[in-house]
């Protein structure tokens, strides 16, 4: 799945990216399927905003987004739904669990939401990878930010993608859960030929990148 | 599973005593709407069915009523007897052609004289209700048949045998009895033989064959082509409201005994166009109640269900889920209510028995689409609410 940017800016900070340059924002950019790609930048010059528009969490932009050729904007109801479903999956920064489901019912939820990708016990195998067997059954507002943070990547890794959008996923892990999570990641996307778009604050070693970009 | 989740996640229960107010108020309007149903099916059951009827059609004989103000205009124009051919309750309709000649009939026996000044009228055949052979006319046949009213003979053989000191007499005698007729002519008279060969229930005159008729006023009419006065129409249901209230609107009057039952008919239908009403009245409320309790549900919920969406829940996935939560009920409401109502329909059948009026035991068809329609709008007004919502909120 080609993902093609064109001359996108969100409009809040058009007024500061027209004075500076970017890679990204009033740019023309391509990226490949199966590629991995690193978007560093430094606070306040649009991370989230990168990562909401291209998952058509929100609009207000200037340009154009293509998925396989097709406008975002075109992409809508339930073929935005089977695209989330099949296509894209994504670790917020924020997270979003439901805090009055447990950890497992988090995962368990994005896992049957499509024809399930993987069989229920993976949920178990990947917790243990990640050391987090111990808070399956806790509903998820009582668990840590770090915890958390390991639930909302399980999740993302249950279902179907050929990209994964990831935004600071992990900024509350120590180095040691840094480097499992990463490695799980990177075997599940490695097994899917699927491509990742990580965005961070900070230079980083957790996936061989093929391309890193400055916003 | 993702069901299970998703009760989980989009709980109905906030709102319990509301749903359980929806689901009483629109039980009670099914329940009134269909037992209006119910009750004009049994009720045209009644009036209509073989069981319940003598014959299947009914005679009336109609005619201006005679008042101050129509003395000597009681003719009926071209325009009234079409409008009254128009309506629905009329099935056919007959003109009674009066005579426009002076008749007498004179006994040719000794034992029975009489002499009677007379007047004929004539009616299209398939109004009558005598099947004689002897009903036919033509200028070769040397006699005139007629058929009088029963009333005429009970009349004489009740009322004026017994004070005059004379005979009674049966029909057979009086079908044998000869007679002469006569009729008065520009110069003179011309006379005939006639012969009574039926009595009738249903028109009182002194009818002959419209044949006869036609030839006679041709020949020997005096006046101009005079307008019928009387009509009769053949209809389903005499006691039809409709056919009461046109013939008092028009000033025209019929047999009141036929059409007596119109008064009943007249306050069943007002209860149960009553009973319409609420029950239409409650389906709206309690719809409204519906919809209003899938939009609280789905306001209350919004967060998870932006959530949802936004992790990939299509919004038929949560459509085809919220309508599993909301529907099931309503067809559980209208099973229920059917069943009720098909208890009462037994009792009230067993009853009507006693009475000898004889409804179906089992409930009509029509209540049955009636449920199912209810149920079909129902339907659509739960998917419209929930797409509305969830759209709101995708």
């Amino acid at each position: 799945m080609h993902i093609q940017l064109q001359q996108i800016v969100p409009v809040p900070l058009k007024d500061k990216f027209s004075k500076r340059g970017s890679d990204v924002w009033n740019n023309n950019l391509q990226f490949a399927p199966g590629e991995w790609i690193k978007i560093k930048a430094p606070s306040g010059t649009g991370k989230t905003t990168l990562v909401h528009i291209l998952y058509k969490l929100r609009s207000d932009y200037e340009g154009t987004i293509l998925w396989n050729n097709t406008p975002l904007q075109q992409i809508t109801g339930d073929a935005l739904a089977a695209m989330r479903q099949q296509q894209v999956s994504i670790v917020f920064q924020d997270l979003r669990l439901f805090p009055n489901l447990t950890a497992r019912e988090n995962i368990e939820l994005n896992r049957v939401l499509q024809e399930p990708y993987c069989e229920s016990s993976t949920i178990d195998a990947m917790a243990e990878v990640l050391g987090i067997t111990h808070i399956l059954h806790q509903k998820a507002a009582l668990c840590s930010y770090g915890e958390q943070q390991r639930i909302a990547i399980i999740r993302a890794m249950v279902q179907p993608f050929s990209w994964l959008l990831m935004d600071e996923p992990f900024s509350h892990l120590d180095q040691q859960n840094i480097t499992k999570a990463a490695a799980l990641i990177a075997a599940e996307c490695t097994k899917r030929n699927a491509g990742i778009i990580l965005t961070d604050l900070e230079d980083d070693t957790f996936f061989k990148y093929h391309k890193t970009l400055y916003l | 599973m993702l069901n299970q989740l998703l009760k989980k996640l989009i709980k109905t229960a906030s709102g319990r005593a509301r749903f359980l107010m929806a689901v009483a108020g629109l039980s009670v309007a099914l329940l009134l709407i269909l037992s209006a149903v119910q009750i004009q099916a049994n009720y045209n059951e009644l009036l209509y069915s073989k069981t319940n009827q003598d014959s299947v059609a009914n005679f009336l004989v109609i005619n201006k009523s005679v008042t101050e103000k129509t003395v000597g205009a009681t003719n009926l124009s071209d325009a009234d007897i079409a409008d009254l051919k128009a309506q629905p309750f009329v099935d056919e309709l007959g003109v009674l052609t009066p005579s426009r000649f002076k008749v007498a009939a004179q006994s040719i026996s000794d034992q029975i004289p009489f002499y009677s000044d007379i007047f004929f009228e004539s009616v299209p055949d398939e109004f009558l209700d005598v099947q004689t052979a002897d009903w036919k006319w033509d200028e070769n046949v040397n006699y005139i048949p007629m058929i009088v009213p029963n009333q005429f003979l009970d009349m004489y053989n009740f009322g004026f045998a017994t004070s005059q000191d004379l005979p009674q007499l049966t029909q057979d005698l009086v079908k044998n009895l000869p007679m002469e007729i006569k009729i008065k002519t520009a110069d003179g008279k011309e006379r005939y033989y006639g012969k009574v060969v039926g009595f009738s229930d249903r028109i009182s005159s002194v009818l002959v064959p419209q044949t006869f008729m036609d030839w006679a006023n041709a020949r020997f009419g005096t006046r101009e082509n005079t307008k019928p006065s009387r009509i009769v129409i053949r209809t389903k249901d005499p006691g039809n409201p409709q056919l009461t209230s046109y013939l008092s609107n028009h000033g025209l009057t019929t047999d009141a005994d036929k059409t007596r039952f119109s008064k009943y008919r007249q306050v069943v239908d007002t209860v149960v166009n009553i009973s319409w009403i609420t029950g239409a009245l409650m389906l709206l409320f309690a719809v409204l109640i519906f919809s209003l309790f899938i939009e609280l549900t789905v306001a209350s919920c919004k967060e998870e269900i932006g959530l949802l969406i936004t992790l990939g829940a299509a919004p038929k996935q949560l459509q085809r889920f919220l309508m599993k939560q909301f529907f099931p009920p309503n067809i559980i409401i209208a099973l229920v209510v059917l069943l009720i109502l098909s208890v009462l329909q037994w009792l009230l059948q067993q009853w009507l028995q006693t009475q000898h009026m004889y409804v179906s035991a089992v409930l009509s068809y029509t209540t049955l689409i009636a449920a199912a329609v209810i149920l079909l709008v129902l339907w659509m007004v739960n998917r419209f609410s929930i797409n509305k919502y969830i759209k709101r909120n995708a």
